[in-house]
């Protein structure tokens, strides 16, 4: 009895001090909510906190400029003025769906066949090929970034979509034959043996066996990979310049908005929330794989 | 399975045929090619702006000009250049990578036609600095000027506060607001990774105030050290200021912490307590809305005076210069009209911008304020360019920033110099 009643209070103590972290965790992102609520002058002025002290600086101005483009007044031919709206957030959102979808898409299903391979077949240099994948994990990207311009610049992919999704296919191959590899080798033997025995060959055992049992670990690469390349500014920046207004991503998108010497930041609060609505989506809906994910091939056998 | 390898297979069939079409999009402008690619660094406002300027060329001409701003200008175009995948034309923020363009041959020198219209528009000092090896490559459109000093002018005014004409004068104004219970001055060097350039920027004005033109462009070029005793002069000038925090509202760590645009704002606060920021032409974006309303009754502005009357009341500023990478059809029609006032004209009216133009007619300045500070600009004896923007970027970009940063923070002017100086590439 007595064992019972500690029990319970020491697990009171820890959801209250869950319960404090969350709310310290969160402290942030509501600060940006409430700010991107506000008028920019008040927000300028005085701390997000001091905000329901004053309800008349809360305003929907910076979701309208976000969601609907910037209010600017620019000076015509003939000494007079016009009211321009800025590029809205609404293309920039298509061009990132554009870019990411494939982008995810492409890695996965080489990937996947590449683990495959690295863990069920044996070809003459499979080690070495695996340990020269491993090996790119630490390549940072950057060092790239010039040679496949000027390669891109040769066969014309250079502000092209198709270009950008080889790119960041290209970037995070790496990773994600490393972790479906992890998880791929560790499906039991026994069940791809008994496929082989019913005469399924690699392609099928593929198809029907491998993709289907992995997609927890598909499903938390594509998380990893979606958010990666959603929030991307550098490499979208490189190979999708001169593009055009039109195929701005929102996150290059959100740093033109706010302006030459960020003067317009407070847009950029607004934006976070609205560039977030859809990583946001992704991720609660693929959550449940997400977890099991995490797990990946980090217990073998 | 399967419906999910369908519903991949259908959105990977969608991404092609979108790429397709946009693929045939970009082809049909190329065959008529006549886009021309602008790319700098300016964005949202100011883009917009500059798009409406870009416009008046494109109905006159038929081109099709087309500007691309970007938050990561200064790597993007080195990248660019290197790969070969240029902007037809670009805007530079700083004479340095149009030197090292120049030196590396990846832009091309104006054609006659368009230096003759700098010669006959522009003073000769906008010529020098778009110049490199003899040949001229840049056109200075839209620039900036820094020597300048703001305040909240009812409560300036309501205060007997009387414009300084001099140092003197405004060490005697300092005083005269301390006394009152007041800050006299407002700074913040807060800004990203560019946090300091506020510093260097009020170092180059007392510097050309001290030492006079001649020795500030020997301090540029590293023909006096960095440790000069000119230099430590200026410094101790600035030390006068920010290092006394009955000068500076919030003193050393207001300074340091907060954001250059922030920092104009505690001026219009109700009472107000500090009166002066000093900061180029742009900062009247930063100012609150009700006071952008009505700028002209609102705020104040007055040139930094002068310290030694031998070198006057110098303008120190600063701008882009528009770059030709690629000599197309239509590039340098577009260089030759941002040398006309046609070009400047309708974003004068709109403000925010300032314009070297000789040819300018200061009545379209659609406030008071921008047309003293383009009068102030054009008619100034002296002008020179922002210093760190001329100085390697090791030390113009890098130490020079982080020794203005660690000076207000307490270290000693000797020891500052002498690491800034160390830090000069050799």
């Amino acid at each position: 009895m007595k064992r019972a009643v500690k029990m319970t209070r020491s697990a009171k103590i820890i959801t209250l001090l869950l319960i404090l972290f969350c709310l310290v965790w969160t402290v942030p992102t509501a600060g940006i909510l409430i700010t991107s609520f506000r008028d920019s002058d008040a927000a300028a002025s005085s701390g997000w906190w001091t905000a329901f002290g004053n309800l008349k600086d809360f305003t929907l101005k910076n979701y309208d400029e976000v969601l609907g483009g910037q209010r600017f007044t620019v000076g015509t031919a003939g000494g007079g003025t016009a009211a321009r709206r800025g590029a809205s957030m609404g293309s920039a959102f298509l061009s990132s769906i554009t870019v990411t979808l494939p982008a995810v898409i492409i890695p996965i299903f080489i990937a996947a066949a590449a683990a495959y391979a690295f863990a069920w077949m044996s070809f003459p240099g499979r080690r070495i090929l695996f340990a020269m994948v491993i090996a790119l994990l630490v390549v940072p990207l950057q060092i790239s970034l010039i040679p496949i311009l000027r390669d891109y610049q040769k066969i014309g992919l250079n502000g092209t979509y198709l270009g950008i999704w080889l790119a960041h296919t290209g970037f995070g191959l790496p990773l994600a034959t490393y972790i479906l590899f992890n998880y791929i080798s560790t499906i039991p033997r026994s069940i791809l043996e008994s496929a082989f025995i019913d005469g399924a060959n690699h392609f099928t055992m593929f198809v029907r066996l491998i993709v289907p049992l992995s997609v927890p670990a598909l499903a938390s690469f594509a998380i990893f990979q979606f958010i990666w390349v959603w929030n991307d500014l550098l490499v979208a920046l490189v190979f999708l310049s001169g593009g055009g207004q039109m195929m701005e991503v929102v996150t290059v998108r959100l740093m033109n908005m706010a302006g030459t010497r960020g003067s317009d930041w407070h847009l950029l609060t607004a934006g976070a929330f609205v560039s977030m609505i859809l990583p946001l989506t992704v991720f609660l809906s693929l959550q449940k794989y997400f977890v099991k994910g995490l797990l990946a091939g980090s217990v073998k056998g | 399975m399967r419906k999910f390898s369908k519903v991949m297979l259908f959105v990977l069939v969608l991404m092609l045929v979108m790429q397709g079409v946009w693929a045939q999009g970009t082809k049909e402008t190329a065959a008529q090619d006549k886009t021309i690619r602008i790319f700098g660094a300016f964005r949202g406002e100011e883009a917009a702006r500059f798009d409406e300027i870009i416009r008046i060329f494109n109905e006159k001409s038929g081109y099709n000009a087309v500007y691309e701003g970007s938050p990561e200008f200064e790597t993007q175009i080195l990248v660019q250049a290197e790969a070969g995948t240029p902007p037809d034309i670009a805007a530079l923020p700083q004479p340095g990578i149009m030197h090292k363009f120049a030196q590396e041959g990846y832009i091309k020198p104006l054609s006659s036609r368009v230096i003759g219209m700098i010669d006959a528009n522009y003073a000769p000092v906008w010529k020098d600095l778009g110049s490199y090896g003899g040949k001229t490559y840049g056109v200075f459109h839209r620039v900036n000027a820094k020597s300048f000093v703001w305040y909240p002018k009812k409560a300036f005014e309501a205060k007997g506060y009387k414009v300084p004409k001099t140092w003197d004068e405004l060490r005697a104004l300092q005083d005269q607001i301390v006394r009152d219970g007041g800050y006299p001055w407002s700074i913040g060097f807060e800004s990203g990774n560019a946090t300091g350039w506020v510093g260097t920027d009020w170092m180059e004005d007392v510097m050309l105030r001290t030492a006079g033109p001649e020795v500030y462009d020997q301090w540029v070029n590293h023909e006096i050290p960095f440790d000069h005793p000119a230099v430590k002069r200026a410094l101790d000038y600035l030390g006068e200021i920010f290092l006394n925090p009955k000068y500076v509202y919030g003193g050393a760590p207001y300074i340091l912490t907060t954001n250059f645009g922030d920092s104009v704002k505690p001026l219009f606060d109700k009472p107000t307590k500090v009166f002066m920021n000093r900061q180029g032409n742009f900062i009247t974006g930063f100012m609150p809305q009700n006071i952008q309303d009505n700028l002209e009754e609102e705020v104040g502005v007055f040139p930094l005076p002068s310290i030694d009357e031998k070198w006057g009341t110098p303008i120190l500023g600063g701008g882009d210069q528009f770059v030709v990478f690629n000599d197309k059809p239509g590039v340098q029609e577009f260089m030759e009209f941002l040398t006309t006032w046609e070009s400047g004209a309708p974003w004068a009216q709109v403000g925010g911008a300032l314009f070297p133009h000789k040819s300018q007619d200061f009545n379209d300045y659609g406030n008071s304020l921008e047309r003293e500070i383009a009068k102030a600009l054009v008619d100034a004896t002296v002008f020179r360019f922002d210093a760190s923007d001329l100085m390697p970027a090791e030390v113009g970009a890098g130490s020079f920033w982080t020794g203005m940063v660690e000076y207000v923070n307490g270290k000693d002017a000797k020891s500052v110099l002498s690491d800034i100086e160390k830090s000069w590439p050799r």
